[in-house]
Parts: C-alpha cells; sequence; structure tokens
C-alpha cells in the first residue's frame, strides 16, 4: 500500500496522490468492506433489546442461520417453507438468466455484426431509453399488461384462445417476464461488446468451409464470446436473484421471493440479526452458484469484463 | 433469389418482435394513463381524460419524496462521481496484478444485490451511532444520509466504469510532454488529465443521479422513516393500481424521450459529415442545432401542459356514468322479472342497503357480475345512484372518478 502510495505520488503530485488514496479507501473500506463485516458479524447475534446489547446475553450464535434450516420447531424439524422459497429463487433466477440471454444473443449478434454507423447508434439508444424509466414503472407496466383485464388476456379472450380470464400474476408468468425485462440491458452489453471484436473474416472463412449457420454460432461465434456471455450471466443472476421490485409488484400473493423474507424480518419480523443472516447466505449461495457456474463451463473469473 | 430475402428478413423480424417487447408495456402503460377508467387499462375504453395528471400534482406525498430524491441524487453525484474518477485513475496507473485484484473489489458492489448493500449500511451505522451514543436526531439514523451512503456504494463502481472506458483512451504521452515543458506533476493531472476527463464526468454525473433516483432495493432499507419518489410510487403501486401512476410513467417517459432526442441531435451535429454539410448553409445551421430542437420541444411540452390543464372531459364521463346507470337499471328491472321472489339474495341485499341509496353499494356488485363490464378480478365501484339526475350532483360522492377528479384549475 506505501509502494502504491509512492507510485501515486511520483505520477500525480501529492496533493492529487492524497485526493486519489483518501477516495479509493473512504470507499473500499467505510462503505463497502466495514459494512459487510458488520453485518456479518451481526448475523452472529442473537436478537436482543436496545437495554441488553453488549451484555451478558449478547453471545455468538448460528441461531439466525440455522433458522432456515429448522424454522422454529427446534432441530429435526425441517423449515421447508423458507428453504423451499430460496430454491425457488434461485431456480426461476436461472430461468430468468436463461431466458434473457436467449433473446438477447441474437439482437447483441445482430447489433454487433450487420448495423453500422447511424443505425447501431439509433438501435443502442432505443435499448438504452427502457432504462432509463423507474423499475417500479416498468413493474407497474407489466402487471397492467397481465392483469385479468389487461391487454394480454383481452387479446387472448377476443381471438378465443381461452374463455375465461387467465390468472397470469398467480402463475408468475408476469413475475418472470418483467424480471427477464428488467435487467435486459445488462445482458446484451457484455454479448455485444464480446461479438463486436470478433473478426468478421473468421465467420466469413467458417461460411466459406461449409459450415452452416447453427455451426458458425456453435464452433466460432459462442466460443469466442464465452467472457461476454459469462459476465451478462453473472450480472443477470446476481441482479435477478437480488430483486426486491419486482417480486413486490408482480410476485403473486402466496409465491415470495427470497429476498422479501429479508424485507420482512427487517420490516414486519423487527429482527435484525435473522435478517442479516438471510441476506448473508443470499449472497453466500448465489456467489458460490456463480463460481460453480464457472468452473464447470471452464471460464476463468479473469475474463469477465465489461 | 426470393428464399434469400425471405431469410435476410428474419433479423429484421425478430429485432421488430424484440423491439415489441422492449416498448410494447411501456406503450400500453402510457394509453392508460388517459382513460378515464378507475382502474389502469386499455379497454374497455371510457373517455379520454387528462385528469389523472392532475392528481398528481396534488399528491404531496410523491412530491415530498421527489423532493426527497433529488436531494439524496445531488449529494450522490457529489460524492460518487469524485470517488469513482479517483478509482478509474488509480487503476489506470497500477501495474496489472493489483489492477486485477482492485478491479474486483471495485465491481464486487454492482454484483451484491442492493438488499444486502442497503442493510450493511443500516446496520453499519446504527452500530456507529450507538457507539458514540449519538441521539436519535443525529445524522447516523438520518434516513437522507444513510441513503446517499448506500447509493454512492455501488454509483461509484457505475461512474467508475464509465471513466475506465473514457481514461482507456488517453494518451499518456500528453502527460509526459506536460512534465517535459516543465509542468509538476500536480498541474499535468489538473491541466491534462482532468480536461481530458471532462466529458466522461457529464455522462457520469448523468448516470448517477439517474441511478440514484431509480433505486429502490437500497434506498427502501435506508431511509428509514423518510421517502424518496421510488419508495412512495412502490407503496402507491402495492396498495391500489390507480392511473395517475401511468401518468408519471408519461411524464417520466417524456422527459426520457426528449433527453434522447437532443442527445442524439447533438450527436449528429457535432458529427464531421453534418459540420461539412452546414458550412455554407448558416439557416441549416443554426435549424439543426440542439439548442434550437430544445426550443422546439419546450414549445411542445408548454402546448402539452397547457391542454392537459385546459381539457375537460367531464361531460364524456357524465354520458359514461348515466349510460352505467341505465345498464345497471336494465339489469336490476330483468332481475326483478328473473326473480320476483323477496328471498334472493339480490332482493335481500338491496333492502338491507340504506334506503336513501336502495341499490347502490358494493354488494349490488356482487350479485350482478354482468355490471363488471367483463371484468372479474377488478371490482369497478359501480356509480349506482338511481335518484341522482345530475352527476354533478350529491350523489356523485360515491362515484370513483368525480372523487378524483381534482377541479379543472387545480392542477
Amino acid at each position: 500500500m506505501r509502494d502504491l502510495f509512492y507510485d501515486l505520488v511520483r505520477r500525480n503530485g501529492m496533493p492529487v496522490a492524497i485526493y486519489l488514496m483518501l477516495a479509493v479507501t473512504l470507499w473500499v473500506f467505510i462503505l463497502i468492506v466495514l459494512p459487510q463485516l458488520t453485518m456479518f458479524d451481526y448475523s452472529f447475534r442473537l436478537n436482543l433489546p436496545p437495554g441488553k446489547v453488549g451484555g451478558p446475553e449478547d453471545v455468538y450464535t448460528v441461531e439466525q442461520y440455522a433458522y432456515l434450516f429448522q424454522g422454529s420447531g427446534g432441530a429435526g424439524n425441517i423449515n421447508t417453507l423458507d428453504l423451499g422459497i430460496l430454491f425457488k429463487t434461485l431456480f426461476s433466477a436461472v430461468f430468468v438468466t436463461v431466458f434473457d440471454l436467449l433473446i438477447c444473443y441474437p439482437v447483441a449478434f445482430v447489433l454487433a455484426k450487420s448495423s453500422t454507423g447511424a443505425k447501431a447508434r439509433l438501435l443502442v439508444l432505443a435499448l438504452i431509453v427502457p432504462y432509463w424509466i423507474n423499475e417500479i414503472l416498468r413493474a407497474f407496466a407489466f402487471r397492467i399488461l397481465f392483469g385479468s383485464t389487461g391487454v394480454i388476456n383481452e387479446f387472448g379472450m377476443g381471438l378465443g384462445l381461452w374463455d375465461n380470464p387467465v390468472d397470469f400474476i398467480r402463475a408468475d408468468v408476469a413475475l418472470y417476464a418483467g424480471l427477464a425485462y428488467a435487467y435486459i440491458l445488462l445482458m446484451i452489453f457484455p454479448l455485444y461488446n464480446a461479438i463486436e471484436s470478433l473478426d468478421r473474416n473468421q465467420i466469413e472463412a467458417a461460411r466459406d468451409m461449409g459450415a452452416s449457420w447453427w455451426q458458425v454460432h456453435a464452433k466460432v461465434v459462442i466460443p469466442y464470446a464465452k467472457p461476454g456471455i459469462a459476465s451478462g450471466m453473472t450480472m443477470v443472476f446476481m441482479l435477478t436473484s437480488g430483486a426486491l421490485a419486482a417480486p413486490q409488484i408482480l410476485g403473486g400473493p402466496s409465491n415470495l421471493w427470497f429476498t422479501q423474507l429479508v424485507y420482512q424480518w427487517f420490516n414486519s419480523g423487527g429482527n435484525w440479526p435473522r435478517g442479516s443472516a438471510y441476506a448473508m447466505i443470499l449472497l453466500f449461495v448465489c456467489i458460490a452458484l456463480v463460481l460453480l457456474t464457472m468452473r464447470i463451463f471452464k471460464v476463468s473469473i479473469g475474463e469477465i469484463k465489461r | 433469389m426470393n428464399k434469400r430475402s425471405l431469410s435476410a428478413m428474419v433479423p429484421s423480424l425478430y429485432l421488430v418482435l424484440f423491439f415489441t417487447y422492449l416498448f410494447g408495456p411501456l406503450i400500453i402503460m402510457v394509453i392508460t394513463a388517459f382513460n378515464s377508467s378507475g382502474f389502469p387499462r386499455v379497454s374497455p375504453w371510457e373517455c379520454f381524460t387528462t385528469d389523472w395528471f392532475g392528481k398528481l400534482a396534488a399528491d404531496n406525498k410523491l412530491i415530498e419524496g421527489l423532493g426527497n430524491s433529488l436531494i439524496i441524487g445531488v449529494g450522490v453525484v457529489v460524492v460518487a462521481i469524485p470517488i469513482g474518477l479517483a478509482a478509474a485513475i488509480m487503476l489506470s496507473q497500477v501495474g496489472p496484478k493489483l489492477r486485477a485484484s482492485l478491479y474486483t473489489i471495485f465491481i464486487a458492489p454492482i454484483l451484491v444485490p442492493g438488499v444486502v448493500i442497503g442493510l450493511s449500511t443500516l446496520i453499519f451505522w446504527d452500530r456507529i451511532g450507538t457507539f458514540f451514543n449519538a441521539p436519535y436526531e443525529s445524522f447516523f439514523y438520518s434516513g437522507t444520509f444513510l441513503t446517499i451512503i448506500g447509493q454512492v456504494t455501488f454509483i461509484a463502481a457505475y461512474s467508475m466504469l464509465v471513466f475506465l472506458s473514457r481514461i482507456q483512451r488517453f494518451d499518456h504521452t500528453l502527460t509526459e510532454a506536460a512534465l517535459d515543458m516543465g509542468a509538476s506533476p500536480t498541474q499535468a493531472f489538473v491541466k491534462v488529465l482532468l480536461p481530458f476527463m471532462a466529458p466522461a464526468i457529464g455522462s457520469a454525473t448523468v448516470l448517477a443521479f439517474l441511478a440514484s433516483l431509480e433505486n429502490y432495493n437500497t434506498t427502501v432499507f435506508t431511509i428509514v422513516s423518510s421517502s424518496t419518489f421510488t419508495t412512495v410510487l412502490s407503496s402507491k403501486v402495492r396498495y391500489g393500481l390507480d392511473p395517475s401512476i401511468s401518468a408519471v410513467a408519461v411524464i417520466i417517459i417524456a422527459i426520457t424521450l426528449i433527453g434522447a432526442i437532443i442527445f442524439e441531435c447533438r450527436n449528429r451535429y457535432m458529427s464531421v459529415g453534418w459540420i461539412k454539410v452546414v458550412a455554407d448553409r448558416p439557416a441549416l445551421k443554426i435549424a439543426t442545432h440542439p439548442g434550437t430542437v430544445a426550443a422546439i420541444l419546450a414549445v411542445m411540452v408548454l402546448a402539452a401542459v397547457g391542454f392537459i390543464k385546459s381539457h375537460d372531459s367531464s361531460a364524456c364521463q357524465a354520458e359514461i356514468l348515466n349510460q352505467k346507470r341505465a345498464l345497471q337499471q336494465q339489469l336490476m328491472e330483468q332481475q326483478a322479472i328473473s326473480t320476483p321472489a323477496p328471498a334472493t339474495p339480490a332482493e335481500t341485499t338491496t333492502g338491507d342497503t340504506a334506503p336513501a341509496n336502495p341499490f347502490g353499494g358494493a354488494n349490488n356488485n356482487i350479485f350482478a357480475p354482468q355490471n363488471l363490464g367483463g371484468s372479474t378480478a377488478e371490482p369497478e365501484p359501480e356509480p349506482a345512484e338511481p335518484q341522482s339526475s345530475s352527476p354533478f350532483g350529491k350523489g356523485n360522492i360515491f362515484a370513483p372518478e368525480n372523487l378524483t377528479t381534482p377541479p379543472p384549475d387545480g392542477g
């Protein structure tokens, strides 16, 4: 760290070096690392009234973590409700991520390889514009769309596809559509960046050698774009599993998202340590899943770039 | 030949489908903002109305939340931009090995769920406040302070990415030249690197401000007892769908589109090709100046606001009200004919309600699903007041459309 500082002083002069070090240190320690450590510590404590904090009863415990597995029934009991929500959240997040990859890959490819100049810029602008609109409003739009008197139901019934309004909200269709919509941009840009740098001649060469369009993608484009695919999928997965607004607005009444459990423990539940433990579990499980997937597909973290 | 043109169409067709997914929901939401129906929907279309905008202007909670959001947004920009800039500059100056590990740390806040960031910020400052025995009014417990801190954690990383993409194009020989000519390292930084970064500072500021304004996951924890635009909006959505939320969307979409149009015009105006085109055509040059475009758009916005304020849909709404009443009356009569016995549920219910309002109330609708006009899940309260002859009469207190209608000059 001292070497780093001296190096910065030599390059930028003392005042600028102090500014650089101070800003980055504040950010990394006060804003990122210390709060996370505090929460980690907090998640191993009991939920005590303010007067007893720091007293003899304030000891470390794994009770908050055990609750996820055992519920309030004690050892031997299995908290199927909360565990079920955790698995459902992860499974749905994977589903949304794969869905986003499937719909975004062709767009990114067309954008990167077939569009040039003003047209490409306009397309990119059209991609970005929906993301300047508040997350809540985007979820609200899907609520209107999929409601029982919504456009989709009216359209489907108008065509005679189904007779009674389908409850898309309860079936979680609205939730998946809304979540996939929310993070499309984070999938497209890494894909676009990766595919754009691929030399067009490689595709031409593969075609000349008799590869079908399917083989061109499977053997040339996708292996080349693997880091972009990995970073897009990582981002979409992490953000989807950590989403709160869309599940609150679009989720069915009996289907909770894991973040909603965290929210409940903090607000109506009034048990901050348990909320912290649940948040920690979500964070670690997600990171573990991402690392495992990367190991399986042989992508190293270093390859992931934006 | 024919087959070839067909296969060439597939990508365009796919793009059209994709952009329908992207814009369809937004367009439908915009349309619902102008339907007078009390539930946001496109069909059945009742009346074209601008009343939902008036309702919005009268929503004090939303306005208060917007005020807080703007304060927080400015705070976030002021703190996050210097941090992001410092992080990007540091990354550009360190060796590759340190660079990789620093990058991982810096990028982490983007990947960590917003919920986790919000919680950890809340707990951390709560602990510090307890440690210093700070009173509850102190800034350790202030929603505004906590939200700024919590949002800066990841928004600084966004702005760092913006700065990084700019700094990668920086020609380091420029700094060396300045040093050779006798500038101190500090002078080289202030006079060479900072001006080069200026455009990125502009775009990072816009990005950070927007990200702060629309953040929900972190804010909902750190805001404590206060509120922001987004948290107010979210509680509005969760406790009842109402077209005034669509009206918010219309305003935000309009602002976004205007911003995008001006941005695109500016890009084209500055492009080398266009500078050549307008070099000897001053009139065209002025006409395509982004300022001119902005002025035209501003006039259009003013016209739209004037229209929204002056448009009066009460006549049409009264018409709809009468139609509904007539329909209900008709159904009542049908019901009375088909079920003459007094023991039927419909008769019993109407008999139980207040004598001044024999057919009114929500109860009636339960037994007359036809009245819902095709809807089954969102009961639309029927303004069932057969006695009242005037739509502006006392009876309309129960009509939701009128409750939500502000006085014409109120907006």
